[in-house]
């Protein structure tokens, strides 16, 4: 089984403040990973370190077996990872449809020049993205919503939207940032059992920050578990959820309160559900 | 599916698809209302005086840089108060090709081919200078970037506008006009011809990859790179395409006056064309016309009240045209705290219908999915955002939109069939 992603002792500090430090992480082809981790531990910057947002200072990031670490996002993305985002990456002030014309971005067959000239064939590829989207729009579930603003939408709908959109970039690699934040349990459970059914005919390997542990353990196939920016341990899913270093680390046991430290570029709501 | 309850229960494809669509009847009146609005500024431009004539060009000049500002504030959402920098310059790009280069003279007038050669020179040294400002733009945001702008128009007034080969001191660089369009009036007609051509221009911006990529750096720009948007190439693609624009109002501005001087640029038109733009309403051509237009025509409509010039130059000791400058800021105050939609949203009734939908005055008859959500964005978001020209907006027809229907022929006409995604039936009106 080869490797599609493989972080390699990757380190980022923010000033004095060490974000994370050597982590490698290794995501093997069509397996669903989960990473999970009290808040703070580094989980969202990992993500952001994938995709480029982070220029990490150490270490590498292989994607299929080659170094993306200088590339810059939207060229990971075009490579076929798609990621996700804890507080809903959509674009606010477009209608539904449109956020998926806009995530097509990398496969538009048409140069911005061509756009603006209005070439026949930005026309007609148009017509093609609109009838892609309204194709991913009925695969969730939601064609009726195609024209839409997101504002007033469910939260839920939102990250169902939001997955939706990362499935129309195409991706390989799906790097999902808390899906089910904002879910009830058993929404996330039927989440879980679409994202297995998605594995299967979209053929994806996922990488997912996860707190929600029946889903978790539901799931994934393989868990690191991430705190203050190292990895605290990794392993199946049941021997992780039973590891007494990763109980003491939610709960607080052992080691001392993790409130100090916030995570830089988000605000993660606390709702560890273990 | 997880969470999108409304999907499982509705039936396929019938809360959605079908939308109201004016039928053949309706598309005649619309399209006969649109055409009859452009008939009639044509008319008004061809019957009136040749200064009248002038003062309209002079508006369309307005518009055009008004829709190269729009691009920077509605699109982009940053704010220039330096884009009588770009415009100064293209003018005298202009003016110093075809008086130096091309050989016109006031007397002689200027060839054609010399005009349209001027103009390109004066497209492409707007475009050069707003992309230089992009990327800057690249690391500055908000505040700062307004800053920076305002410092751009500075130094291009204190260094460029001073440069004595290129603006002839304080008598000005003649910009002969060609001789084919040499009347107020003719010129007038051929400033109508480059707005349609940036109307076109920006209309194929927005409504393709290029236009969708930049709206959405606004929003975000982490989410736009993770959507594989290259951050980088679209806010200077932005700029380009709004000094491109700066350039070609330049350029008219020149041959308008047809003698250029740096006085015409300085930072007080630079506010009152952003004035004109937020007030229009940022991100909507339609509002975004309108508004320059009005800024542009208003201390001339003023003037022309009788008595009202002799009390503006003797009893105020202020010309007219420092109108705009007083009005502005005090419409910009109410837009901003009452209308966000500005313009647009006023009449956006009206734009609506024209684009195919049912007559209502709600200014926000959108996104309702019949679903539970109390609080919509009170309007203007969406004129903000300038996605007013989305022919494919949802025009969900609720109960109360459909009473106020003050357009009786064509709502009580049935429905035309329509090959739209998902139509199964007409929708049930109770």
């Amino acid at each position: 089984m080869t490797a599609v992603l493989e972080v390699k002792n990757t380190g980022i500090r923010f000033g004095g403040l060490v974000a994370l430090e050597a982590v490698d992480v290794t995501v093997p082809e069509w397996e669903i990973v989960g990473l999970i981790g009290p808040n703070g531990a580094g989980k969202t910057t990992l993500f952001n370190c994938i995709m480029g947002a982070y220029t990490p200072n150490t270490g590498e990031i292989i994607y299929r077996d080659r170094d993306i670490s200088l590339l810059p996002t939207h060229r990971r993305t075009a490579l076929g990872i798609g990621r996700t985002f804890q507080n809903i990456g959509l674009v606010r002030g477009l209608t539904v449809i449109e956020n998926f014309m806009v995530a097509q971005h990398s496969r538009i067959g048409y140069g911005s020049l061509s756009a603006i000239l209005g070439s026949p064939r930005s026309f007609a590829e148009e017509r093609r993205l609109r009838a892609n989207a309204m194709e991913v729009l009925d695969f969730i579930g939601l064609p009726h919503l195609a024209n839409s603003k997101l504002d007033g939408l469910p939260y839920g709908t939102l990250k169902l939207i939001e997955v939706g959109t990362v499935l129309a970039t195409d991706p390989d690699l799906l790097l999902l940032d808390e899906p089910s934040s904002g879910m009830g349990p058993d929404e996330a459970h039927q989440f879980g059992e679409r994202l297995l059914e998605l594995r299967k005919t979209l053929n994806l390997t996922v990488l997912m920050i996860e707190h929600h542990v029946p889903l978790v353990v539901g799931v994934c196939d393989y868990v690191y578990v991430l705190n203050f920016g190292k990895l605290l341990t990794e392993g199946r899913p049941d021997a992780v959820r039973t590891h007494p270093e990763v109980i003491a680390a939610y709960l607080g046991g052992s080691v001392e309160d993790e409130s100090g430290e916030a995570e830089p570029g988000s605000e993660e709501t606390l709702d560890v559900t273990a | 599916m997880a969470t999108a309850t409304e999907a499982v229960t509705l039936p396929a494809g019938q809360a959605a698809a079908d939308r109201w669509r004016p039928t053949t009847a309706g598309w005649v009146a619309r399209i006969g209302v649109l055409l009859g609005i452009f008939a009639a500024v044509l008319w008004v431009t061809a019957a009136v005086k040749p200064f009248w004539a002038d003062r309209i060009a002079l508006a369309v000049i307005y518009a055009i840089i008004g829709l190269s500002l729009n691009i920077v504030l509605g699109y982009v959402g940053q704010v220039s108060l330096g884009h009588h920098g770009f415009v100064g310059i293209a003018a005298f790009v202009a003016a110093y090709y075809v008086t130096e280069k091309a050989g016109c003279t006031p007397e002689g007038g200027c060839n054609m081919g010399a005009f349209l050669t001027g103009m390109v020179l004066a497209a492409a040294s707007g475009a050069i200078a707003a992309g230089l400002l992009g990327v800057v733009a690249l690391r500055i945001k908000g505040l700062y970037l307004a800053l920076i702008t305002l410092a751009y128009g500075f130094v291009a007034e204190t260094s460029i506008f001073e440069i004595s080969f290129l603006t002839r001191g304080g008598s000005g660089m003649p910009a002969a006009r060609p001789n084919t369009f040499d009347s107020d009036t003719q010129f007038a007609f051929l400033t109508f011809v480059f707005l349609a051509l940036v109307l076109y221009l920006d209309w194929r911006l927005v409504r393709s990859k290029v236009g969708r990529a930049i709206l959405s750096l606004k929003h975000s720009e982490p989410v736009a790179a993770s959507y594989g948007i290259n951050v980088t190439a679209f806010k200077v693609i932005a700029f380009i395409m709004s000094g491109l624009f700066a350039g070609i109002g330049g350029g008219l501005y020149a041959f308008r006056s047809e003698s250029v001087v740096s006085n015409d640029f300085q930072f007080a038109i630079a506010l009152l064309w952003v004035l004109m733009v937020v007030i229009g309403g940022l991100g909507n051509r339609t509002g975004v016309v309108i508004g320059s237009a009005f800024f542009a025509l208003f201390p001339f409509l003023v003037e022309s009240i009788p008595g009202a010039e002799h009390f503006f130059a003797d009893t105020l000791g202020r010309s007219a045209s420092y109108l705009p400058l007083v009005i502005g800021p005090a419409l910009a105050i109410l837009t901003l705290i009452q209308f966000p939609g500005g313009i647009a949203e006023q009449i956006s009734p009206i734009t609506r219908w024209i684009r195919g939908e049912k007559f209502s005055m709600h200014p926000e008859g959108h996104g309702g999915h019949g679903e539970g959500h109390g609080d919509k964005k009170h309007g203007g978001l969406m004129a903000k955002l300038g996605l007013h020209k989305n022919e494919e907006e949802a025009t969900e027809a609720s109960t109360e939109e459909i009473k106020q229907d003050t357009e009786p022929v064509l709502a009580a006409q049935p429905e035309e069939p329509q090959g739209s995604a998902g139509h199964d039936d007409p929708k049930e009106n109770r």
